[in-house]
């Protein structure tokens, strides 16, 4: 099977004058095929969000390129990228804040879809279908970020992220913030909107139960650079990195 | 043993009532009066603010002059009412103008960065440093005098302090996720600024550039005074006071009245501005 996004020697070096230079993400190289949920475990600070960053090309790659299906988007531009983020989006970790303050969710969540020029009301059918398939009712579609719980607003999120049916979804520590019963809701839709759509998860997460629960594959990052790799029962069961039996072991 | 006789305390201070909105509207209310007199000013005049009568010099207020006449025998009440339209829309056009210019510059300078930022952000740290009445004197000069040239000197100078708050508002939104989320939603630059950046750093600009609405007045009467404003006959509040000046102790009115005049424009501005700060303030939104 061919993989649907391929990072290949991914490197990002933060330059700040008077500091020497940080490595945030070191020569970092994995596949993601399609319908795969990858997860992605590590301390704070191992650079897992960066790798994200720079995957959603928030951030420029110092080093290193990404392929998505074969081609090579590390430096796309304009309206190329703007076709690019048809396939991949992401769901940041604090819900709240990912939506503008100003705007109704409904608004932010056919917001790509008018981008793509769908009309007004085109994009409203749309966002009101996307917010029922994220088991939220369509009183949300009027809502302000500040006026619905973290777990709504995220879930808000998710359907954000699929309006435009990307193949990837890229998950930045998308259920820290929520509460335990709430992650386990959150985890639930992942799931069930996976198999509806066939997406690929680029699941980043420290919580290393919910990894082995809904992981299909797992990475061990620490220092930027990946230490570990395998299915999540082969990692947390018999690690064979020294930080990883830590990091396992700091669990349990 | 002795009973202590308390009277229980009750809090006999009421809750302070929250009289924003309130205070809100009567300043609109007022700030919107005062707009329409200066835009029908022509209109509401008794008398030609320019036709002299030389037989009525410096008559005092009476029931056909309210406000008096000038040396020329002007009345005073119709040439208030005009100099009043010529300062306000002066300022209301020098406010829009460094409001636009300003935050445009800062939120460009602050989404976008780079030496473009710093070389702005530089020539507008001299502009601060510079005593700016003094400066706009010297631009004024330069141009000549008259009444645009007098917006045109005061504007050079003030758009920083626009582009400073802008490009600090934009700095700080430009890092929150929701800026990621809407670049990942497919917008383009433009349409990131447009639609997501400038409605979240526009209300402090708002605040700002109410609260200088009356400096601004000030300013530019400031300027017509030392005769680098509008150029006599146009009446002109600045103008008018300076005309009147050496007359304050033998025909008082003659300054006084265009004095009131800019002292009551510039209390309303303010309290407006104060108010829009208060209703704007997100400790009072919340309810």
């Amino acid at each position: 099977m061919k993989p649907v996004l391929e990072i290949k020697n991914l490197t990002k070096t933060f330059v700040t004058e008077g500091k020497s230079d940080f490595t945030a993400v070191d020569h970092v190289s994995f596949q993601l095929y399609p319908g795969e949920t990858l997860g992605i475990v590590g301390e704070s600070g191992s650079g897992k969000s960066t790798l994200a960053r720079i995957i959603s090309r928030l951030i420029d790659a110092t080093e290193g390129s990404v392929f998505l299906d074969g081609q090579d988007v590390t430096e796309i531009k304009g309206k190329k990228l703007r076709t690019y983020y048809k396939d991949i989006q992401m769901v940041f970790q604090s819900p709240v804040t990912s939506f503008d303050p100003r705007r109704s969710l409904g608004d932010g969540i056919g917001e790509s879809l008018r981008n793509q020029g769908l009309s007004k009301k085109e994009a409203k059918k749309e966002a009101l279908c996307l917010l029922q398939q994220c088991g939220l009712s369509s009183e949300f579609y009027e809502r302000y970020p500040h006026e619905v719980s973290g777990g709504q607003c995220q879930r808000a999120a998710v359907a954000r992220a699929l309006a435009v049916k990307p193949q990837i979804v890229i998950c930045d520590e998308a259920t820290s913030a929520l509460d335990v019963t709430v992650q386990q809701q959150m985890i639930e839709l992942l799931r069930e909107l996976k198999k509806e759509r066939n997406l690929a998860y680029l699941f980043i997460c420290h919580n290393l139960a919910l990894v082995q629960m809904f992981c299909d594959r797992v990475l061990v990052m620490k220092d930027g650079k990946i230490v570990e790799e395998g299915t999540p029962d082969e990692v947390i069961m018999y690690p064979k990195d020294e930080y990883t039996k830590m990091l396992v072991k700091s669990v349990l | 043993m002795s009973v202590e006789n308390r009277v229980p305390s009750v809090r006999k201070q009421k809750i302070k009532k929250n009289h924003t909105k309130t205070r809100l509207i009567i300043f609109l209310i007022l700030a919107l009066a005062l707009l329409l007199v200066a835009i029908f000013a022509q209109q509401l005049c008794p008398y030609d603010p320019n036709a002299q009568d030389t037989a009525m010099s410096l008559r005092p207020p009476s029931a056909a002059h309210p406000a008096g006449t000038d040396r020329f025998g002007r009345d005073m009440f119709s040439r208030i009412l005009v100099g009043l339209q010529t300062s306000v829309l002066a300022t209301l056009s020098l406010v829009v103008i460094i409001t636009v210019i300003g935050t445009a510059v800062g939120v460009l300078c602050g989404y976008y960065g780079g030496i473009w930022d710093s070389v702005i952000m530089r020539i507008s740290d001299v502009c601060l440093a510079f005593p700016g009445l003094v400066f706009a004197l010297a631009i004024a000069a330069l141009l000549n005098g008259g009444l645009h040239n007098a917006v045109l000197a005061l504007a050079v100078i003030s758009w920083p302090k626009y582009a400073r708050i802008a490009r600090s508002q934009t700095l700080a939104q430009k890092s929150v996720n929701y800026i990621a989320a809407a670049k990942l939603a497919g917008n383009n630059s433009i349409q990131v600024i447009v639609k997501h950046i400038l409605p979240n750093c526009i209300g402090p600009i708002l605040v700002t550039a109410m609260l200088d609405i009356g400096t601004m007045l000030m300013e530019l009467a400031g300027l017509s005074f030392l005769g680098l404003g509008a150029q006599p006959p146009v009446a002109e509040l600045g103008n008018m006071m300076s005309g009147g000046r050496s007359m304050l102790q033998t025909y008082p009115w003659v300054i006084i009245g265009p004095g009131i005049a800019i002292f009551i424009i510039v209390v309303i501005f303010n309290l407006l501005g104060d108010t829009v700060r208060d209703y704007l303030d997100p400790r009072n939104s919340r309810k």
